[in-house]
């Protein structure tokens, strides 16, 4: 079957167009990164690993790198766990209150980041609980902005899941736990994959919380290419973000095999 | 897990569980604690309590929340036009970036959403939910590298004599819309294509069928048919891109003094805590009121379809 032949042109060009607006700034980061010169000019000077090289030897970038990875990693860790759980419920439920709880959950995807980290920060500062500027205090900021892609992802699976098979495997002597374990989790266990794929790279390039729950220690990717770009662009930060698009585009292929992307957007 | 404690939990849950729904999925609602906890401490707290902080008197460095309960904040945001002009300034940057968002969306999300070609779905599929997760920072260096005095274009331009000083494409309005409208367009196709895949195809035909040019058919069957997912996504952007900080900081360079610029500005660079946190409920409100504008718009396109 051939789909594009049957499509009228405006919307080919119109979609060539929407690509170029979504591609061609990465692109231009990758071109930056692997440029030999010193900055970017149409056409390029030539292809050079130097700024690749001076990225992971840079103290600046390539550690702001390992903090981004090790806080997504826990952060994916938490809201898989809570965000899994939490679904399990919402869609079982037939309550009104699970409606509203999904709405609250999901709610942090709209709340402006910088509304959202500075409401922390006072939160921090008036309660006195010691998390203002720490590590466990920028977690909990990125597992709050996490959970609703974990939620709306697991969730997503788990609407249609036919629960006569767990109960199948109850009358034939399955523990509930132990049913749920063997028979449902297998089932949404590709689902939660995905959804903790999606927790990491957002939790990845989290940039606005930053502003109030980081510190100088606490320096993320995200930050550290942004107080780079407010004074120079300098190639480093480029050849940085090469290394972001590839885990960023090595994870979208990881999640599609996992489940299928369509259905993510099926039901909005 | 203790065994004793569980079993006592289990028959409370399950004695109230029965009494309102006599099922005996009893535990079921213990696996949503964690997070509701999770989000009344750390979400639901927090935020009032940055809108107590914004009813505090204004003391230049103190954080915490007193409980006042004054409008000096507020009162003073209203009367000087640099910062109430401001939000006029936020909601048209918003609405222009929510009205390209979707001009430049629908295309795109109209093909994958006809494609289907499951291989070739899957990969435009990778492409915008990639460029939606790709940090935006990332995206906005390249964007800058564009349309920067010396970028990509001017630089170009400014060698082939085609101009004779750089187009201004940056620190400007110009350049937050055009940031704005990059961050956000994977957000409008990714809510656009599932509205355009459940419009029913035989429609389509019967319009077809019935004499209906393409032309007609898209703009009196199809296009009615997605205006809620266009409204959807509309709302979604103009949210995004009100309360968006780096790409005003960035793209406008410090010179488009939107609300969350303003923030930062008296937060960071003042340490005016109660004032800045005046200015976020301010944003917090603007998105409201957004909120409140889609349904009634909603409700009248809808007119009665649901």
């Amino acid at each position: 079957m051939n789909d594009s032949a049957r499509l009228p042109w405006p919307i080919k060009l119109g979609s060539a167009l929407a690509l170029i607006v979504l591609l061609l700034p990465v692109v231009i980061v990758v071109l930056a990164g692997l440029n030999a010169g010193d900055y970017l000019t149409f056409p390029p000077q030539g292809l050079s690993l130097r700024w690749v090289i001076a990225f992971l030897q840079s103290e600046t970038f390539f550690g702001a790198y390992l903090f981004s990875l090790g806080l997504a990693a826990i952060t994916m860790a938490i809201s898989t766990a809570i965000g899994t759980m939490a679904s399990i419920y919402l869609t079982r439920s037939p309550s009104a209150g699970a409606k509203v709880m999904r709405g609250l959950f999901l709610s942090p995807i709209v709340l402006p980041g910088i509304v959202l980290g500075l409401a922390l920060y006072v939160f921090y500062v008036s309660t006195d609980i010691g998390l203002a500027r720490t590590f466990g205090g920028l977690l909990i900021g990125h597992v709050l902005v996490t959970c609703p892609f974990v939620i709306a992802t697991v969730s997503a699976s788990l609407v249609g899941f036919d629960l006569s098979l767990e109960e199948a495997a109850r009358s034939l002597g399955a523990g509930p736990l132990q049913a749920f374990r063997l028979v449902t989790l297998k089932i949404i266990s590709p689902a939660v994959g995905a959804g903790s794929i999606f927790a990491f790279i957002i939790s990845f390039g989290q940039f606005d919380l930053s502003l109030y729950l980081g510190t100088t220690n606490l320096t993320g990717l995200p930050y550290a290419m942004y107080i780079s770009l407010r004074y120079k662009f300098e190639p480093t930060a480029a050849a940085a973000g090469i290394f972001a698009i590839v885990l960023v585009i090595v994870s979208m292929v990881l999640s599609s095999r996992l489940i299928n992307l369509r259905k993510l957007v099926a039901r909005a | 897990m203790d065994m004793a404690a569980t079993a006592t939990v289990e028959q409370t849950a399950r004695a109230s569980w029965r009494s309102a729904y006599g099922s005996p999925r009893s535990r079921l609602w213990l696996l949503v604690v964690p997070m509701t906890l999770f989000f009344i401490v750390f979400f639901v707290f927090p935020v009032l309590s940055l809108f107590a902080v914004s009813l505090d008197k204004p003391v230049a460095g103190v954080v915490a929340a007193k409980g006042d309960f004054v409008l000096n904040n507020y009162v003073r945001f209203f009367h000087q036009p640099l910062y109430y002009d401001s939000i006029f300034r936020t909601v048209w940057i918003s609405v222009a970036c929510s009205a390209i968002a979707a001009l430049l969306g629908y295309p795109l999300a109209y093909l994958i959403a006809k494609t289907e070609h499951p291989g070739r779905n899957t990969f435009l599929m990778i492409l915008v939910l990639a460029s939606m997760q790709l940090d935006g920072v990332i995206r906005l260096y390249g964007m800058m590298v564009l349309l920067g005095d010396n970028g990509l274009i001017n630089g170009t331009l400014l060698r082939w004599h085609a101009i004779d000083e750089p187009l201004p494409l940056m620190y400007n309005i110009f350049g937050v819309i055009a940031g704005d409208v990059q961050i956000t367009l994977p957000f409008m196709v990714l809510s656009l294509i599932g509205v355009i895949q459940r419009i029913n195809p035989s429609l389509e035909e019967a319009a077809r069928s019935l004499g209906a040019s393409r032309w007609a058919t898209f703009r009196y069957v199809i296009l009615p048919l997605s205006m809620p997912g266009i409204l959807a996504g509309m709302l979604l952007v103009f949210a995004l891109a009100s309360s968006s900080y780096s790409v005003a900081a960035l793209m406008g360079g410090w010179k488009v003094w939107v609300l969350p610029v303003h923030i930062y500005q008296q937060v960071s660079n003042g340490g005016h805590w109660q004032f800045g946190a005046a200015i976020a409920v301010i944003l917090f409100a603007v998105n409201i009121t957004a909120i409140f504008v889609y349904q009634a718009v909603a409700a009248r396109t809808a007119g009665g379809r649901v």
